[in-house]
């Protein structure tokens, strides 16, 4: 578990700790060792947060349930290896509004929002292998022009799904001896990168979830991603943005630097339990880690960036902004 | 256009920024609601000391008004409403006069009769200050009852002419008017914002 500095950062707070209740001790909530000793682990300003993320066989007290409506606070709940499974909600996160602007947009303004998201996307990805030295990323500019001209969601289906092949195509480049990147691999990962990438995106699309609850979008319903039973769409729409320019660079940081070796991986390529804990650190360490915003040019941490880009879709749906703006960084 | 009662610490919130009394009143973008903490207190929370009274509820579907006037200065021969501040300035707001001519107005229609001045008292300075409510205040009272009640959701108000005050707003990281400059230049056209460009 892993508490951040700053305003947008101590908003999020994640417990991994298994056998912990969250409790509510004189206006603060602490997470307690109830299975163990060690007694109180962490404790955070109640005022400060405003989404909690639990893994696994964690519990709440009641009190603390009724801070956390009280508070805004939403809680949302994970398996101990980060599969969503559901959440609280506030009452007062229920703003009716701006799920009638959401569920209101029409075809022509959804495509446009995924056009932005996509273009942004394949931008990012270019831009991370011009960061690692690999050239011949021509043919990502081509398409990311042909993502921001689509005419149809089929369309730009499309020109994500070539864009996304010669791009991992190329990503292998970027890894250090000892790694190789084949071909990326979902249900199951076929190999240790496939498996990180995997966990990773794991990890964002929950970053993004939480993000889009905070300004009370529904996350199920989305602009490119199918509706689907159980699959937040809209957050796997947010997600695309983030994927090569935090995920994937994330990822190539810790095989590159050697924070996680292939002995960390059991036989069916996932992390060991220690490992994995490490792992969570070293995300939250690097989604606090601050960046110069492309746009406007102040510094913010990861984590604010991508709350920042839920602030600015809520915008484009509600009709504060013209249009989404997603985040793209040209170099 | 509402009938809906206005809150008069909200002739405050709206004349400081209009945009950020929006967010709060339609968004609850701050994550507290104000208003319902505002609205618990109740006629039964009356309590009188001597000369004073404490927390007094009233309405008034004439001024289109409900508000809760701190404490109630009993003492001579007028009834003087007071309005406690945090002001670190050592000063108050423009802002502050209104609200507290919303409540020299509402007072004057329950004891029937005039009420010419309240007062603002800091707590930094422990000073009590008087101030004379001119029909410039009642006027600026009923444009901004008004101005409330003809709001939307439909209906953004624009940035603040004054960007000073976006430094300690607390809906600023949701509002974005330094962002939005740079985003959507002409969506900050005619306000406080455009000069920052």
């Amino acid at each position: 578990m892993k508490a951040s500095e700053g305003l947008f950062d101590d908003s999020v707070v994640y417990v991994t700790t298994q056998g912990t209740q969250v409790r509510t001790d004189q206006g603060r909530i602490t997470v307690y060792d109830v299975d163990g000793d060690d007694g109180e682990l962490a404790s955070f300003p109640a005022e400060k947060l405003d989404t909690l993320n639990v893994f696994g066989g964690v519990n709440f007290s009641t009190p603390f349930v009724r801070r956390a409506n009280e508070h805004g606070i939403v809680l949302n709940y994970f398996t101990e290896r980060g599969q969503y499974r559901g959440s609280f909600v506030p009452e007062k996160n229920t703003i009716a509004a701006v799920r009638r602007a959401q569920y209101a947009l029409t075809d022509e303004e959804e495509l446009a929002i995924a056009r932005a998201m996509i273009a942004a996307k394949i931008r990012n990805a270019r831009t991370l292998l011009g960061r690692k030295g690999v050239t011949g990323t021509e043919l990502l500019e081509d398409l990311r022009l042909r993502a921001s001209e689509a005419d149809s969601k089929d369309e730009l289906r499309g020109a994500e799904g070539e864009a996304a092949e010669r791009y991992f195509g190329l990503l292998d480049e970027a890894l250090v001896d000892g790694w190789t990147f084949e071909t990326r691999t979902k249900r199951p990962p076929e190999d240790h990168i496939n498996s990180l990438l995997s966990l990773t995106y794991v990890m964002m699309k929950n970053e993004v979830l939480s993000a889009l609850r905070q300004y009370n979008l529904d996350p199920f319903l989305g602009v490119l991603h199918a509706d689907r039973h159980g699959r937040p769409s809209l957050a796997l729409d947010l997600q695309e943005e983030f994927r090569p320019l935090f995920c994937d660079s994330f990822v190539t940081r810790l095989v590159n630097r050697g924070t996680i070796t292939h002995d960390e991986f059991t036989q069916d390529n996932h992390l060991q339990d220690d490992s994995f804990q490490t792992y969570l650190s070293k995300f939250d360490e690097y989604m606090t880690e601050k960046l110069t915003h492309p746009y406007f040019e102040y510094e913010v941490t990861r984590r604010k960036a991508v709350r920042q880009q839920a602030i600015l879709l809520r915008k484009a749906i509600t009709g504060e902004l013209d249009d989404y703006h997603a985040l793209e960084v040209t170099h | 256009m509402t009938d809906e009662l206005v809150n008069v610490s909200d002739l405050n919130q709206y004349a400081y920024c209009p945009r950020r009394y929006w967010y709060l009143h339609f968004y609850d973008t701050q994550g507290r609601s104000y208003e319902r903490v505002e609205g618990k207190t109740t006629h039964e929370n009356q309590s009188s000391r001597g000369d004073w009274l404490n927390e007094l509820y009233l309405e008034s579907e004439t001024h289109g008004l409900k508000g809760k006037i701190d404490v109630l200065d009993l003492e001579g021969a007028r009834t003087v409403p007071v309005e406690r501040k945090r002001a670190e300035s050592g000063d108050y707001y423009k802002s502050d006069e209104l609200q507290l001519a919303g409540y020299c107005m509402l007072l004057e229609e329950h004891i029937e009769e005039q009420v010419r001045e309240g007062a603002i008292y800091l707590y930094e300075t422990d000073q009590r200050m008087h101030v004379p409510i001119t029909e410039d205040h009642r006027e600026a009272v009923r444009e901004t009852v008004e101005a409330i009640q003809s709001m939307s959701l439909d209906s953004v108000p624009p940035f603040t002419d004054n960007p000073t005050k976006c430094e300690a707003c607390s809906v600023r990281e949701y509002c974005m008017p330094a962002e939005t400059a740079k985003l959507e230049p002409e969506r900050v056209a005619g306000t406080g914002w455009e000069d920052e460009l």
